[in-house]
């Protein structure tokens, strides 16, 4: 009985909170733009999908931001999760109090913001100001510290027999890493990689001032580009559409991941 | 061993290193530096002027209302996620595969970027917008003064919630079942059980998701440049947003103030907290 009263509670507050918002987006954006005005849940009256997705796909820069998303996140997330397991490999092992100092500097680059305005005046003095690379290398450094925070705890939790043992057999230290140290942080490498996908692949603040023009604009940056480019009033039909075309990208990676990540997050890989 | 020593440990750390020194660590000492310097678009030199750019802000009534807006939002924001969260978690704890359904279900607006989310819920809320419709009245949630930063804040919550309900659920899923087990034997009833064991063992993820929410609350920006880009008048004006803004008029150095605010805010707020939780979590 009480099981039935929580479930009936769950899915009752699962309609606003999760149905509702979903399927707003996607009735909408099936709607011609008078009828999208309205912002009703109904079914459309006329139907204008095609209409639709080809404007965004067209006008919106989907394509482009789409490419340009792919081509930041994928190094961002290569790069801080094997920079980050190679340093938390480091940290976690090594008793040197420089590194242990430095590994207090990663820990200060969770909690605290970003600055990003000298990051702007930064970029510039290097000449990577405006394109992808200075971007890519500003969000490698400012979300490096969560991984590496996450996985030296994991590295600590493991006494180093495993890695003493097959270096005793002549395994060079590369080999050590990629055989051993991989697969024993890979639940929270996983973990931490999708938190990280799901992080780069929204990321609004730091694109819009570090992408400049929409050649480089990512996905969020073309989607406020097209909301903000019909003032006032939105065209509620295209903006959906734009938002379920730059989402689902994400929902495809989390269908396959889900169990995994699902499993991991609960089981505490976060613990910290 | 020879793995021990310095040498050779430190080129495996050093890439992240140096990345984090130059991207991160270089930026927030250089910001401390230009928020007190005279920096625009019109003078391109940057020279030391103390407290100029401070003051200019306090005078243009900018500085006072953006760090209470940003407190308050903070605070809400982190009341909102947490409550809601934390409630989810308790339903959801035992893994089973309804569980496992509903768990997936609310980790879904997790995947929505918070720009997203900001419009999806300006829609909903919009005056004759479903939710209004749905309860029979007609208000501008994002348009009236009482209601705009709370909603803003509802949403911000909103997008976070999946994420730090799965952080409680392992936290709760930590907790020693014969702990449980002897509370109950000696007598103790769920509400009991809740405040005396589960509530203090829950200590390590209530401090990562409070000290998470409100220090990612602080920075606010993405929901509110979607919904009411700072106002109605200024009751949603965020830092972070006065600092877009003054960026864009080219008043560098004052931008550099805000965000620098925004830095020892997040000093202020999350650092005592962060102790003081952790003593919690100690001392039980």
């Amino acid at each position: 009985m009480r099981a039935v009263l929580k479930y009936t509670a769950l899915t009752l507050f699962s309609i606003p909170w999760v149905l509702v918002p979903i399927w707003l987006v996607v009735v909408n954006s099936f709607k011609p733009s008078g009828e999208a005005a309205e912002l009703g849940l109904g079914l459309p009256r006329t139907w204008a999908i095609a209409e639709n997705y080809g404007i965004v796909l067209d006008r919106g820069g989907y394509l482009t931001g789409l490419l340009n998303s792919l081509k930041v996140t994928v190094p961002i997330v290569v790069a801080v999760v094997l920079l980050g397991a190679a340093a938390a490999w480091a940290f976690g092992r090594s008793r040197s109090r420089w590194l242990q100092a430095a590994y207090f500097v990663m820990g200060l680059s969770i909690l605290l913001p970003p600055s990003i305005i000298p990051t702007v005046y930064l970029l510039r003095a290097l000449s990577l100001d405006g394109g992808s690379l200075g971007y890519v290398l500003t969000m490698t450094g400012c979300r490096l510290g969560i991984v590496i925070f996450l996985a030296t705890g994991f590295v600590r939790a493991f006494p180093p027999d495993l890695e003493n043992a097959a270096a005793i057999d002549g395994a060079s230290r590369p080999q050590v890493f990629v055989r051993i140290l991989l697969p024993l942080l890979r639940p929270v490498l996983f973990v931490g990689g999708v938190i990280l996908i799901i992080n780069v692949w929204n990321d609004f603040f730091f694109a819009l001032f570090l992408l400049q023009g929409s050649a480089n604009a990512t996905l969020p940056l073309s989607l406020f580009q097209f909301a903000s480019g019909t003032l006032q009033s939105l065209n509620w039909n295209l903006v959906f559409a734009h938002v379920l075309l730059t989402t689902l990208p994400l929902v495809a990676v989390y269908i396959v991941a889900q169990k995994r990540v699902l499993a991991g997050l609960t089981e505490g890989a976060l613990k910290g | 061993m020879v793995m021990r020593t310095r040498a050779a440990w430190l080129p495996w750390a050093l890439p992240a290193i140096v990345l984090v020194t130059v991207f991160f660590l270089a930026p927030f000492l250089l910001n401390v530096r230009f928020a007190f310097s005279s920096w625009t678009s019109f003078r391109a030199e940057i020279t030391w002027n103390g407290l100029e750019n401070v003051r200019t802000l306090i005078d243009q009534d900018l500085l006072a209302n953006a760090v209470t807006v940003t407190v308050l939002y903070a605070i809400l924001c982190m009341a909102i996620q947490n409550t809601v969260s934390l409630s989810l978690a308790l339903a959801l704890q035992r893994t089973s595969g309804i569980n496992t359904v509903f768990r997936s279900a609310f980790f879904l607006p997790t995947l929505i970027s918070p720009l997203a989310a900001g419009y999806i819920w300006r829609g909903l809320l919009a005056p004759d917008g479903a939710v209004n419709s749905f309860l029979g009245i007609e208000w501008a949630w994002l348009g009236e003064p009482s209601t705009a930063l709370v909603v803003v804040a509802f949403i911000d919550a909103w997008k976070w919630s999946g994420l730090i309900t799965l952080v409680y659920i392992a936290g709760l899923n930590s907790i020693p079942k014969s702990l449980l087990e002897s509370a109950t034997v000696d007598g103790a009833g769920p509400w009991t059980r809740f405040r005396r064991v589960v509530f203090p063992m829950l200590a390590p993820a209530l401090t990562f998701n409070v000290a998470v929410t409100l220090v990612g609350a602080l920075s606010a920006y993405d929901v509110i440049a979607a919904t009411t880009g700072g106002g109605p008048g200024d009751h949603t004006r965020a830092l972070n947003v006065v600092m877009r803004q003054q960026w864009g008029q080219g008043f560098f150095g004052s931008a550099s103030a805000l965000g620098f605010t925004v830095t020892l805010l997040v000093i202020a707020t999350a650092v005592p907290l962060v102790w003081w939780l952790r003593r919690r979590e100690v001392t039980g």
